[in-house]
């Protein structure tokens, strides 16, 4: 199918087109149309799968139901996080660079929800993840560099711990197996199967911020600029969604392993909440938000797991779809904030009020039908219990956050630049409600009926109503109780973290000092010879 | 028509009279002997690799028509092909980015050191093929003492004290391992009669004398591979040479004595050597990555990290022993994913180095604390670079990848788990070591240039480094021309 390969191609061939300089600093104009064929791929190929010319490897592209909704989504947030970033970067010495990181994260960011193949998959995530390096390090912020170093490094661990699942993967499975199905079919029944699923939670665990290795995420979308936070946030975390959705084993119950991610889940849910309340930076508060969402999705695929239950991918991808268009769009709400001048209430606040608080489950939102989709998932037990209460506490986070928009400074009235940047926000704003309303009944089946009826609802809006109030309360008597400040911890602990790797680093150079005088290396080399002609005559 | 086998003499004999025509011709026309030499090398390299890849039979010239024991035979298999090849690559790139460097210029008066540069450059190739191609032992000393004492001088080339006493050092150092390996020589010759690899195979048995003379082969080869602890000689030698000349020395030199080990252990001596012997090889290179890559991440300067990080690549190709010693379907994964590393850390760290060399001319030095703001000044170099440290790291696609991805598969099948942890380990540390380059080039302004460097050498660099990406392309699976004429009879399995 000519949309898969353009999905990945067509961003590819215009990063390729940006090795001229005079095109380069035009591409900015141009990014929102890189990531078209993603969306008429979501809407039209669904089912299609393309195998790549077997040149030397073997690459297979294909799109299912739950690919195709994150695709959708995803591509949906390009767009408009492209059309932003032209108005946002115009005049900007750093667009020419900016736009060559942008191409390339997005290609593999669209690309891993198409990715079938172990190889491709591997390729286009590390894509995603390492490409996004270079929109960090574009961030305006002093200390970008380190930010940058830091979330490289724990991208690059990921990426790491991925690789040995992978390959463990693929030697336990059939001979010659290497799309992610056949092998992920293989998985349960491996002698190594409790590696493999340490080894890829933890993988993708990294991508999601699942806590602790949540750390990368606060300081990242902070430091980013403001549309590269949103696409970043919104749509290029999702890797890790389709991750867990294409490598957790499917139909096959493991509660152990379901019961490991459902804690793993809500800790991060939870922790995301009282971490991202102290926070003063609206974006900051955005990214704490994201961890706890992140969060609840892992519980969710828990339950799953403990299940054995199949339906779980297709609810965890309709709530990463809201999750992609409120989060993304909220970054770019922040950003248009401080100039949208006297407008801001009606043109920022108000949509951006509907979106946070759909991301609890306000009535009527997408987020309302999103907690509907995983509502059967998380069951009525204690996990159901938790789902709840973690809305409520969502709705707490957001309220905490409209706050802290409000009291954004006011630049001066809305510059040309930000009156470009109104449409795209507004256009996702609109897009967060009307897809998940669209999509529910057409792709999860869901009654619209049910949705709305009362008791339902009612069950959706008092967490939202119990969370508000408290943000309410907590704003107007207990400002000094929140203890208002940035979370610059990481940044500190970074740097001592950069002492004992250097105190190590002293110890090895002057180790590697000693073996290399001469008395020490004639005698390394004998010893070797010794040492060889024992191994040698006496086998072990 | 040249007969096929006819090939492998040329091989050897078409850089070797390259040497003797730059000698008799002198200065200016050396240059032009060698770009002749490089063009026929490596139509003598594709010849091979193309007939090898068609029969899927190894190659043999018997010289003189005189047959071991008595004569010499030459021999290419698909390992040979391949290490053929991957020369050619490297020598064509070594030699057109050189040329801007060791120019005679035209009516100012002849220099030595362009003239030195361009025959030893020929001089290493000669060993280079000799030793890809070598059938017996004792041609296989010789073609090692011509590769040595050919990249002795290329180290010393500046005539500075430190470069002087850099190739001093490595001289010494690889006497010692030649005298080493001499004596193994000796005493597999008084044992058996012979040193044809072919013919060792069959009579070799694993008693006192076979088991001492691998031994200290093996020591006096490791040492001039330089393994972990034997490095003494190789972060002064490679840091000190010219760009070309590291490229050279880095990417191809220490593999020879490399490939050296593995024709002793999996051609010559089958079944001698053993499990414990080849766990301590690979034992000695997880140290290598280890330590390597750790005082890589230490250096100030750019040239001695890169020196460090051939230190620590250099301990993946040990892993070979263990993981591709016993029989069986992990072993030729790991036999396709050694030989993987090989060629892509010998592209990867040439274009590296030429990418440093650059560097250094540009800005007049090569302190990593003063590279802010190059990604601006210079963004192919630097592109060049990351793509180098790409395959390095191990990130897909590249040929580091596919090397990496296969030798932890071997080592996953295998149930050697702990090479898969240092393989992932050394994978961490070379990101770090490449993002300590990358992230100052790629965040200031622009600094100033105290040299403008030519679009035409920043290509040559690209393009090195694009061949490291293009080699991710090779398919994870046993690669078929380097399974022609491999031994079935493997080392490590008695």
């Amino acid at each position: 199918m000519i949309w898969l390969g353009a999905t990945v191609g067509v961003p590819l061939a215009m990063l390729l087109a940006c090795v001229l300089p005079g095109v380069r600093y035009r591409m900015t104009n141009w990014l929102a149309l890189a990531a078209v064929p993603g969306l008429g791929a979501a809407l039209f190929a669904s089912g299609a799968s393309l195998d790549l010319p077997p040149l030397l490897l073997r690459l297979r592209l294909s799109l299912d139901g739950p690919g195709a909704l994150l695709l959708g989504a995803a591509a949906l947030l390009w767009i408009a996080g492209g059309v932003y970033a032209a108005a946002w970067l115009r005049g900007d010495a750093r667009r020419g660079r900016i736009a060559v990181w942008w191409l390339l994260t997005l290609a593999g960011s669209l690309g891993v929800f198409i990715a079938a193949d172990l190889v491709s998959f591997y390729l286009l995530f590390s894509m995603v993840s390492l490409a996004a390096y270079g929109l960090v390090i574009e961030g305006a912020t002093p200390d970008a560099l380190r930010v940058g170093l830091i979330y490289v490094a724990l991208a690059i661990f990921g990426e790491a711990l991925l690789l040995m699942g992978f390959v463990m993967l693929a030697v336990s499975a059939p001979d010659g197996a290497s799309l992610i199905r056949d092998v992920v079919a293989a998985l349960p029944a491996s002698p190594r199967s409790n590696a493999i699923l340490t080894l890829i939670i933890l993988g993708f665990g990294v991508k999601l911020g699942m806590v602790p290795f949540h750390v990368w995420m606060p300081i990242t979308y902070r430091t980013a600029p403001v549309p590269a936070a949103a696409v970043l946030s919104g749509a290029a975390v999702k890797a890790g969604v389709i991750g867990l959705i294409r490598f957790l084993p499917s139909g096959v119950a493991l509660p152990g392993w379901g019961q490991v991610l459902v804690v793993l889940g809500f800790i991060s849910a939870f922790y995301g909440v009282l971490a991202g309340v102290r926070q003063s930076d609206p974006r900051t508060v955005l990214a704490f938000s994201s961890v706890s969402q992140m969060g609840v999705v892992i519980a969710v695929f828990g339950m799953g797991l403990i299940a054995g239950d199949t339906g779980v991918a297709l609810a965890a991808a309709f709530y990463g779809v809201h999750h992609t268009l409120v989060k993304g769009g909220l970054f770019l709400g922040v950003g248009l904030a401080p100039l949208a001048g006297a407008w801001r209430n009606r043109l920022v606040l108000v949509p951006a009020a509907i979106m946070a608080l759909g991301m609890a489950g306000l009535p009527l939102t997408g987020g309302f039908l999103a907690k509907l989709a995983i509502k059967p998932v998380l069951g009525d037990g204690l996990a159901g219990l938790l789902g709840t209460v973690s809305s409520a506490a969502t709705a707490l986070l957001m309220t905490h956050f409209l706050f802290r928009v409000a009291a954004l400074p006011k630049a001066a009235p809305a510059p040309p630049p930000g009156r470009d940047l109104r449409w795209p926000w507004l256009a996702v704003a609109v897009a967060s409600v009307l897809v998940p309303w669209g999509l529910y009944p057409a792709v999860l089946g869901g009654s619209v009926t049910y949705a709305l009826s009362a008791s339902s609802l009612w069950r959706s809006l008092w967490p939202v109503l119990v969370g508000g109030g408290l943000g309410f309360a907590m704003q107007r008597w207990g400002g000094s109780v929140i203890l208002v400040r940035d979370s610059n911890v990481i940044v500190p602990v970074s740097a001592r973290v950069d002492r004992i790797m250097i105190g190590l680093g002293i110890a090895v150079e002057r180790f590697d000092i000693v073996l290399r005088e001469w008395p020490v290396a004639m005698l390394s080399l004998i010893a070797m010879a010794v040492a060889l002609a024992v191994l040698m005559l006496a086998p072990i | 028509m040249i007969a096929a086998p006819a090939l492998l003499v040329l091989a050897i004999m078409a850089p070797a009279t390259g040497v003797v025509l730059a000698f008799a011709f002198g200065g200016r026309a050396a240059e032009w002997i060698a770009i002749a030499t490089t063009v026929a090398g490596a139509a003598i390299a594709a010849g091979i690799a193309a007939t090898l890849w068609s029969t899927g039979l190894p190659l043999r010239y018997v010289i003189g028509d005189w047959a071991p024991p008595l004569g010499i035979a030459l021999r290419a298999d698909g390992l040979s092909a391949i290490m053929l090849l991957t020369s050619a690559v490297v020598m064509g790139a070594v030699v057109l980015f050189a040329r801007e460097t060791f120019a005679q210029r035209p009516g100012a008066p002849e220099t030595r050191t362009p003239l030195i540069f361009w025959t030893m450059l020929m001089g290493v190739w000669a060993g280079l093929n000799a030793v890809w191609l070598a059938g017996d032992l004792f041609t296989l000393y010789v073609a090692l003492e011509l590769l040595t004492f050919s990249a002795v001088p290329l180290v010393s080339l500046e005539g500075k004290p430190e470069t002087l006493v850099a190739a001093l050092r490595y001289m010494l150092f690889a006497l010692v391992g030649s005298v080493l390996y001499l004596l193994g020589c000796a005493l597999l010759y008084g044992g058996y009669g012979t040193l044809d690899l072919e013919l060792l195979a069959h009579a070799v048995r694993a008693e006192p004398v076979t088991v001492l003379a691998a031994a200290l082969m093996t020591a006096g080869l490791a040492a001039k591979t330089a393994l972990f602890p034997l490095h003494l000689w190789l972060p002064p030698a490679h840091a000190g040479a010219p760009a070309a000349a590291s490229a050279l020395l880095s990417a191809l030199v220490v593999k020879g004595s490399f490939i050296l080990i593995v024709r002793l252990w999996f051609d010559a001596l089958p079944g001698v050597a053993g499990a414990g012997a080849a766990t301590l090889l690979a034992a000695m290179g997880a140290a290598a990555i280890i330590c390597g890559s750790i005082v890589a991440l230490r250096q100030a300067r750019l040239k001695l990290m890169i020196a460090y990080s051939t230190v620590a690549q250099i301990g993946y190709l040990f892993f070979l022993f263990p993981l591709a010693g016993a029989a069986g379907h992990w072993s030729r994964i790991a036999w396709t994913g050694g030989m993987m590393q090989l060629v892509a850390h010998a592209v990867a760290k040439a274009a590296m180095f030429l990418a440093a060399g650059l560097i250094g001319e540009a800005l007049g030095h090569d302190r990593i604390a003063g590279f802010a703001g190059l990604g601006r000044a210079l963004p192919v170099v630097m592109l060049a670079f990351g793509l180098a440290g790409m395959s390095l790291m191990g990130l897909p696609p590249s040929g580091g990848f596919v090397a990496k991805a296969m030798l932890l598969t071997a080592s996953v099948g295998e149930g050697q788990w702990w090479w898969a942890v240092v393989i992932l380990i050394g994978g961490l540390l070379a990101a770090g070591y490449t993002f300590r380059v990358l992230a100052p080039a790629l965040a200031g302004g622009p600094v100033p240039l105290v040299a403008p460097i030519p679009r035409s050498r920043q290509a040559i660099v690209l393009g090195l480094a694009v061949c490291a990406l293009l080699l991710g392309l090779v398919p994870l699976r046993p690669s078929q021309l380097l399974e022609v004429g491999r031994p079935v009879a493997m080392a490590v399995s008695r």
